[in-house]
């Protein structure tokens, strides 16, 4: 009788795995599905985690961080007025570039449409770098999207839902960018070197006028994973190995990747 | 073992919340310190080596769903640690009650160097190669730090939630 109960709970346990694994995967895939099943049983769980954490870590931070907060909203809003102003001088000279570079049938991120999007979560474990967005495939973001912030490119949207995305931030072992800099039709590709380690560049011609400080851009080569124009790091040092005939060069993003918290995703399809 | 599943699959979905929206913003030299294999370790010294497993693989794919690290890799390195642990926890090492108050702390540092090791290792094995790119020996000894700090309060908690007692481990 127990054997037979037991064999009946077995054959229902079986049936019910297997239509929810043809319905994943006729859905959604199946590790698509597995991840979404598993966000929608983990996601009461960190939603009390985190209300429970959440004003005790207010408490703290306010309560040994209060003069830092108040000095930061000052520097901030010197900042602002600053960036106002140079805003106001550059209109002029950004029109006039951007028809240019419409002429040049180049793209120009600053004619591109761009969706806000909060960061809700930061990659969970120190292996990668990525955030998590607020925005999704039902607010036109798709895989491949350049997302920008805090002053320069940021990363690289890997994947969506609908309602949110995740963002394979540019220091990220796995990102390569492709750049140039100001008067110059030199390309070099930059890549990631993981989340506390700085970006880097080799094999760079020593013909190259590239120095400290040089701003790179993203070059917006035909069939490129970025559009033109977009900054990407600043030159920290250029060294050049005895004997070598290229340099090595370091850079740093131009963004603050410390402290992201609302980005844009440019709506820019590579090779479009 | 049943008797304690419930309770520690419970605990364990509050950790992988830990792990989501505290660890992962209260980063230690940019690494982010992973309950989610400390406490398979904690589970694993009660001498538990099923109910280990379990709860390596549940935290372990939870955290995976959410990264873009390959999928079910934490939940390998989960239960491996977990393992390794009941393993030792059979035999009494680490045991709260008998062992010297040091142990579990060093054990902690130990499994806590070796699981990002084990972590990069076994992403080569997969073909990412991406991992070791990263800031591995951070990795390494901020979690060293951090599993000699928290395996004792946690074996306890692991204790209290599983109730498993010496008699019943099996």
């Amino acid at each position: 009788m127990a054997s037979d109960r037991a064999k009946r709970r077995a054959w229902t346990l079986g049936v019910s795995a297997t239509l929810v694994a043809t319905l994943l995967y006729l859905t959604v895939g199946v590790e698509s599905g597995v991840r979404s099943a598993i966000n929608l049983v983990v996601s009461p769980f960190s939603w009390t985690v985190n209300e429970i954490a959440r004003p005790v870590g207010h408490l703290f931070a306010g309560a040994i961080n209060y003069s830092d907060v108040v000095a930061q909203n000052q520097r901030l809003r010197y900042e602002l007025g600053k960036a106002q102003t140079a805003l106001n001088q550059t209109w002029a000279m950004q029109r006039q570039l951007q028809q240019m570079t419409t002429q040049l049938h180049v793209p120009f991120v600053g004619s591109l449409p761009v969706v806000a999007a909060q960061v809700t979560t930061l990659a969970p474990t120190s292996f990668a770098a990525t955030v998590d967005i607020s925005v999704g495939r039902e607010n036109g973001v798709l895989a491949g999207m350049p997302v920008v912030a805090n002053g320069g490119l940021v990363g690289t949207v890997i994947s969506t839902t609908p309602h949110g995305a995740t963002v394979r931030l540019i220091t990220d072992a796995n990102s390569t960018i492709g750049v140039t800099y100001a008067n110059s039709s030199t390309s070099i590709v930059l890549s990631g070197h993981g989340l506390n380690n700085a970006m880097g560049a080799s094999s760079v011609a020593l013909t190259s006028a590239i120095r400290p400080g040089t701003v790179l851009f993203t070059d917006g080569l035909r069939g490129g994973l970025y559009p033109l124009g977009l900054p990407v790091a600043r030159v920290t040092h250029v060294n050049l190995t005895p004997g070598a005939t290229t340099y090595d060069v370091g850079v740093a993003p131009t963004a603050n990747l410390a402290d992201l918290f609302y980005v844009d995703v440019v709506l820019w399809e590579p090779s479009t | 073992m049943s008797r304690a599943l419930v309770p520690a699959l419970v605990a364990t979905l509050f950790i992988v919340g830990v792990q989501l929206v505290v660890l992962t913003n209260l980063r230690v030299a940019g690494v982010v310190v992973m309950a989610v294999w400390l406490w398979p370790l904690a589970v694993g010294l009660s001498g538990s080596t099923a109910l280990g497993l379990i709860v390596a693989g549940v935290g372990g794919l939870c955290v995976d769903a959410h990264a873009i690290t390959p999928f079910g890799l934490t939940a390998v390195v989960g239960g491996a640690v977990a393992w390794v642990a009941a393993r030792l926890g059979r035999e009494g090492v680490g045991d709260l009650d008998s062992a010297a108050w040091w142990v579990t702390p060093i054990l902690g540092a130990i499994f806590g160097l070796l699981a990002p090791a084990l972590y990069v290792v076994l992403g080569a094995v997969v073909l990412n190669f991406s991992l070791w790119r990263g800031s591995v020996l951070d990795a390494m000894w901020v979690n060293a730090l951090a599993f000699a700090v928290f395996a004792r309060p946690l074996a306890r908690l692991g204790r209290v939630v599983t109730r498993l007692s010496p008699a019943m481990r099996r």
